[in-house]
């Protein structure tokens, strides 16, 4: 590369940081807007052009997690003084919190549709990444008869839309019992991302040199032991990046969801649009559930990103 | 006390036989080094002792003890790779301390011995280091630490210092020959380097497609090669082997190279020495030291026109056109001012070889 940059060069540099900016700005738009809309007070959520300077409330937040009624009447002065403040802002939009006979809050369908989406997605990660990794193991340092068949009959797996066989899923489900439940939707969510695991893993232990182990086997240790002392450290990247696109694909999957769960075990994705149906849709409400909803994945993502960066160009670095 | 013993030892790869009927015997405190080109199954040896491969027949003795059917852990043997290994994500303390975590010792012990090595090979200001930040003899070194902390009752080394630059792998063979002749532990060293072998080697070993071509010391496989391709592969520069022919002269032998015109006069013994094979499938094999080369004639030196000089420092290497034949010849540097030059050449009868080509064995003849 010439040590001086031309005059050419700076502009396609420019023009390249305008074009990156520009994309960026696209892609972070709906993100923008999810976010701005579940602090916005409900008036100001659909207005023509939207609004883009507002006091920010909490209400959307304290909505989401209570299960609330119309108000009639205003609240009294008296209810509303001995209210607390998160109470308060549901009385200046018309509704009241719902409580039971002894006073306690109700909560809303969305707490526990949230940690069913939590127990759902981590679960079945631990085990498509578990189960994944020592598959993968199996098929980069044993000869197996008819690995080829078998890699690609892993991977075959995938070619099918997976929506495809809801129906007949479902029935399955039905017939042992299995529909509404956690169990179910972890095994099909680990069903779904254990043959992308294993042809993930199997490139980075591909990587990982067979030399290692046979020092560690030849220093004294078992294949198991040399297994996890040695090649489960070495592939702590790639875990890392199967265990986020695992996760992903878990937390974010709607269609099985909306078919398989209904209550007990229902998730958060196929609860957050079912709330617009009910009443008028309080778009403030949905939009604050959908950014509590992106933020687990946001924060795993964040929690790994030195491993990502080194595992999205495996194959490019060599140890 | 340690010996290694290997008894027939066959192995397959698929339908290739890379060892085929191995036998040898390792002593104690012995510094033994495989050498062969690649793909001679001299790795594959190596690995076999480790037990990092199994074999399809005979059988390996350590100390007496069959060990083929044991796992490598069993074996209590240590191995230093081409490629190093050192564990990435360990700093080179616990790199060193690893194998000692496997016997269970207490955490002062293995604190005690791991720093105990570090001094011997000088590396105890890096222990807190990761591999990934020494250089390649450092990591040498941690490789070779890690292997000697547990008093293993061998050491293998796989061309342990095949990655090393030139210079550089000229010190650690000196540093791994004081570590020996220290520790003096058995030891089998892997590698295609006839230099590094020469210069190991108690005794060297020598495989050419998975059979063991000669055994001996650095000496007796450089003065008394058992066959072609022993003779062609250990030295520097190679030897000369040319096909030959031998006829009775009145009081002498004639030794004709090719299809040169005179022949090189030798003891008149050599006929007798040669026992009937001095008509066809000849081949006399000459180091280039073992050719002498004058300016002026003189009795028994046959005239020839210098080809190619190869200057190379402390002497210069000289082809020499023998009929349509090439003889490399080592003189003075200097000694020849460059191709096209007439000078006399003889063949010293003492440091001459023969060899039947169609066995490739040596004839054994010495003069």
């Amino acid at each position: 590369m010439a040590a001086v940059r031309t005059s050419s060069e700076i502009g396609f540099n420019r023009v390249a940081i305008v074009a990156v900016l520009l994309v960026t700005i696209i892609f972070l738009a709906p993100i923008y807007w999810i976010a701005s809309t579940a602090f916005k007070p409900r008036n100001l959520a659909t207005t023509i052009p939207p609004t883009v300077v507002f006091q920010p409330e909490i209400s959307p937040f304290v909505k989401l997690f209570t299960k609330r009624s119309q108000l009639r009447n205003p609240a009294s002065p008296e209810e509303y003084a001995a209210a607390p403040w998160w109470e308060r802002v549901v009385f200046d939009g018309g509704e009241k919190i719902v409580r039971d006979g002894k006073g306690q809050v109700q909560w809303s369908g969305y707490p526990s549709r949230f940690m069913n989406s939590l127990i759902v997605a981590i679960t079945s990660t631990v085990l498509a990444v578990g189960m994944g990794t020592f598959t993968a193991y199996g098929f980069s340092r044993f000869r197996v008869k008819g690995e080829a068949d078998l890699l690609f009959f892993i991977l075959s797996t995938r070619m099918l839309p997976p929506v495809v066989v809801a129906i007949p899923m479902f029935l399955m489900y039905r017939a042992v019992g299995l529909n509404d439940s956690h169990l179910g939707l972890i095994i099909l969510y680990t069903a779904f991302n254990l043959s992308f695991s294993v042809w993930l893993m199997k490139g980075f232990m591909d990587e990982i040199p067979k030399e290692y182990e046979e020092a560690a086997l030849v220093d004294g240790y078992t294949r198991m032991e040399a297994f996890f002392k040695i090649v489960l450290p070495e592939a702590a990247t790639g875990i890392a990046a199967t265990a986020v696109f695992c996760f992903i694909t878990a937390w974010n999957e709607y269609a099985f969801a909306l078919i398989m769960t209904s209550r007990r075990a229902q998730t958060a994705p196929p609860f957050i649009p079912s709330q617009i149906g009910s009443g008028l849709p309080d778009w403030t409400v949905i939009a604050a559930g959908t950014f509590l909803f992106l933020l687990p994945v946001a924060i795993f993502t964040f929690l790994l990103r030195n491993h990502l960066l080194r595992g999205m160009s495996f194959g490019a670095i060599r140890k | 006390m340690t010996q290694i013993e290997l008894r027939g030892v066959q192995k397959y790869f698929g339908a290739v036989q890379v060892i085929k009927d191995l036998n040898l015997k390792i002593n104690d405190n012995e510094f033994i080094v495989l050498l062969g080109q690649s793909g001679c199954g001299k790795t594959t040896t190596l690995r076999a002792i480790a037990g990092l491969e199994t074999i399809d027949g005979g059988d390996i003795l350590i100390d007496g003890k069959p060990v083929q059917h044991l796992k490598a852990a069993d074996r209590d043997i240590a191995m230093v790779f081409q490629s190093f290994s050192l564990y990435p994500h360990m700093s080179v303390y616990e790199n060193i301390a690893f194998p000692l975590r496997a016997t269970r010792k207490s955490k002062a012990e293995i604190d005690s011995e791991v720093r105990s090595v570090a001094k011997t090979l000088q590396i105890s200001d890096l222990l807190a280091k990761k591999p990934s930040a020494l250089s390649g003899g450092d990591m040498q070194r941690v490789a070779i630490g890690r292997a000697l902390v547990r008093r293993p009752k061998a050491m293998l080394m796989d061309e342990p210092i095949g990655a090393l630059d030139a210079k550089l792998r000229e010190e650690m063979r000196a540093e791994i020959k004081r570590l020996h002749i220290k520790q003096g532990s058995t030891s089998i060293y892997v590698t295609h380097d006839q230099i590094e072998a020469m210069s190991l080697a108690d005794r060297i070993v020598i495989m050419h497609e998975g059979v063991l071509q000669q055994v001996g010391s650095p000496d007796e496989v450089y003065s008394h090669p058992a066959n072609l391709f022993v003779a062609q592969f250990v030295g520097s520069p190679v030897m000369n082997v040319a096909d030959t022919s031998v006829t009775e002269k009145a009081s002498s032998a004639s030794v004709t190279v090719g299809d040169a015109a005179a022949g090189f006069e030798f003891p008149r013994a050599l006929l007798s020495k040669l026992n009937g094979h001095a008509g066809s499938q000849l081949a006399l094999g000459i180091r280039p030291e073992g050719v002498l080369v004058r300016r002026e004639a003189a009795e028994g030196f046959l005239p020839v026109e210098t080809q190619i000089v190869e200057p190379l420092g402390s002497f210069d290497i000289v082809d020499l056109k023998v009929g349509s034949k090439m003889l490399r010849a080592r003189t003075k540097s200097g000694f020849i001012g460059g191709p096209g030059e007439r000078v006399f050449v003889r063949i010293d009868p003492s440091q001459a070889h023969f060899f039947d080509t169609a066995s490739g064995k040596s004839l054994g003849v010495r003069l």
